[in-house]
């Protein structure tokens, strides 16, 4: 069976020079959920961007086995989904309806499938009977999982998500979580917030100045206060529970 | 933050929000043409006019209220070209009013044509949009034929402009928050001139994300959409009645008030 996602030595330095990612090997089993914890600036937002291919370094990555390149970019992003940082930027269309159906559409599958899997996705993230709302009449907490049907619409393998409890009040971080760790799909979530990250994960890798500081079990890594804290982390309250 | 939404009763349920978008657009269109259309003397005739738009507001739910505040917004823009329509055009005019008589000029009667037709018209283009989804209205603006690109972008700004507004105010808070003095104008145009600047560079950065999702999502240039749209009974039906009213006062109704 491929890996999830397999990097070998990538790097990767932004426009003016500086180094974002330096020889980043890292490869994820399939159904893992893994946690991407560094401070800010640490390369986790870029280290997402590079395994969906938007961004071109040194090295090579993989995706279920695909050399990413860009023969095997459309069949790349069918099988990892990206949820982005701000979800007002992963919902560009004004109906939550259009925005659900905008990947499968793209897919190339017919009215009637779309219309399942939009319904589908609603009824996963809580949100069924919305379609027809815009998204800017939606809540903090509704937008953020409508987001993540956006991504769920496409059924993929892998899905990524960049800072996904940011701006979530408590309660709509738990629904969050518990929507997060139902889903079977593998899960890379970069986040800052060592609680989520702890109710989440199972893997842990520490990323800090663009390199892996450590990636081992979630709960060791994160329970190891010397090395939370010199890469200016916290060891969550409660590692490994529910959140 | 919240937002004085245009479409705010286009969520609700009535037979007019159950109209085809398209039914609803080519109506007001024709109806707008028509209101432009009429000599700058019809006033009778325009407030016969009004009464369709009233109509469609009243059967929809929409507060009269609000469909007037919505007017009086844009009416700035209108107001100026009206108020200048006095200034150049004086020639002397009776106008009479049954057993009344009023002494103006050319250029005032411009005025109140100019200001009515705005009214009458801008009451038809509120009902459209106070009874039609957006979303819907675009998939009935693309099914009419209109480019593509035109639809997308209709789209883009619809969905961000309260985005863009919603930063903007934030701008404007963590200024009035950190201003404690009158800087006098010079240093006040130079704050205002780094504003905008910033909003240009997040608004940049916001498309160049939003080109991300796209992309993440597949997307290759080609814009699809599933349409929901049908023409339905009740669609022919209000056709029917629209071109009936419009064309019986246009073609009846005028000819004999004028």
């Amino acid at each position: 069976m491929p890996k999830a996602i397999e990097l070998k030595n990538f790097s990767y330095k932004y426009p003016d020079g500086t180094v974002a990612l330096s020889d980043i090997t890292l490869s994820i089993e399939p159904s893992q959920k893994v946690a991407l914890i560094g401070p800010n600036g640490a390369g986790k937002s870029t280290l997402l961007l590079a395994m969906a291919g938007f961004i071109k370094g040194s090295g090579k990555v993989f995706i279920d086995g695909l050399p990413l390149n860009r023969k095997n970019l459309r069949q790349i992003r069918t099988l990892l989904g990206s949820c982005l940082e701000d979800p007002d930027d992963q919902l560009f269309t004004p109906t939550l309806f259009d925005d659900v159906a905008f990947g499968p559409l793209n897919m190339g599958l017919d009215a009637e499938q779309v219309r399942t899997r939009v319904a589908d996705a609603l009824q996963m993230v809580g949100l069924a009977g919305m379609a027809d709302k815009s998204p800017h009449h939606l809540s903090a907490g509704q937008k953020r999982a409508a987001s993540i049907a956006t991504i769920l619409s496409m059924s993929p393998k892998i899905i990524t998500l960049d800072e996904p409890d940011g701006n979530l009040d408590p309660r709509n971080r738990s629904n969050l979580v518990k929507l997060l760790t139902s889903l079977p799909q593998t899960l890379i979530i970069a986040t800052c917030n060592m609680n989520f990250a702890a109710a989440l994960a199972d893997r842990a890798v520490l990323l800090d100045n663009g390199c892996i500081v450590a990636d081992g079990d979630a709960k060791e890594i994160m329970s190891d206060s010397g090395l939370m804290t010199s890469h200016g982390l916290e060891v969550p309250a409660r590692t490994g529970l529910s959140f | 933050m919240h937002h004085a939404y245009i479409d705010k009763f286009a969520y609700q349920d009535s037979a007019i929000h159950r109209l085809d978008s398209r039914v609803k657009f080519v109506v007001v269109l024709l109806f707008t043409a028509l209101v432009i259309s009429l000599p700058r003397t019809s006033f009778s005739i325009l407030a016969c006019f009004a009464v369709g738009p009233f109509t469609v507001l009243v059967l929809a739910g929409i507060p009269l209220k609000f469909a007037f505040k919505h007017i009086l917004l844009v009416s700035p823009f209108v107001l100026v070209l009206a108020l200048s329509c006095p200034l150049y055009d004086k020639t002397a005019l009776t106008v009479a009013f049954g057993p009344f008589f009023l002494h103006t000029s050319a250029g005032w009667m411009r005025c109140f044509v100019i200001l009515a037709k705005f009214t009458v018209t801008m009451l038809a283009l509120i009902a459209l949009v106070s009874t039609t989804r957006f979303g819907d209205l675009l998939v009935g603006l693309q099914r009419l034929g209109l480019p593509k690109l035109l639809i997308i972008q209709l789209g883009f700004l619809y969905r961000y402009i309260f985005v863009l507004i919603d930063r903007a105010h934030h701008i404007l808070r963590a200024r009035a928050g950190r201003k404690l003095r009158n800087l006098g104008f010079k240093q006040e145009l130079k704050i205002a001139a780094s504003m905008l600047g910033s909003l240009f560079v997040r608004s940049l950065d916001t498309a160049e994300r939003i080109n991300i999702a796209m992309q993440a999502r597949g997307f290759n240039r080609s814009w699809r959409t599933i349409s929901k749209l049908q023409v339905r009974r009740g669609d022919v039906v209000f056709v029917l009645a629209a071109v009936s009213f419009m064309s019986g006062l246009y073609f009846f109704v005028r000819p004999v008030l004028q």
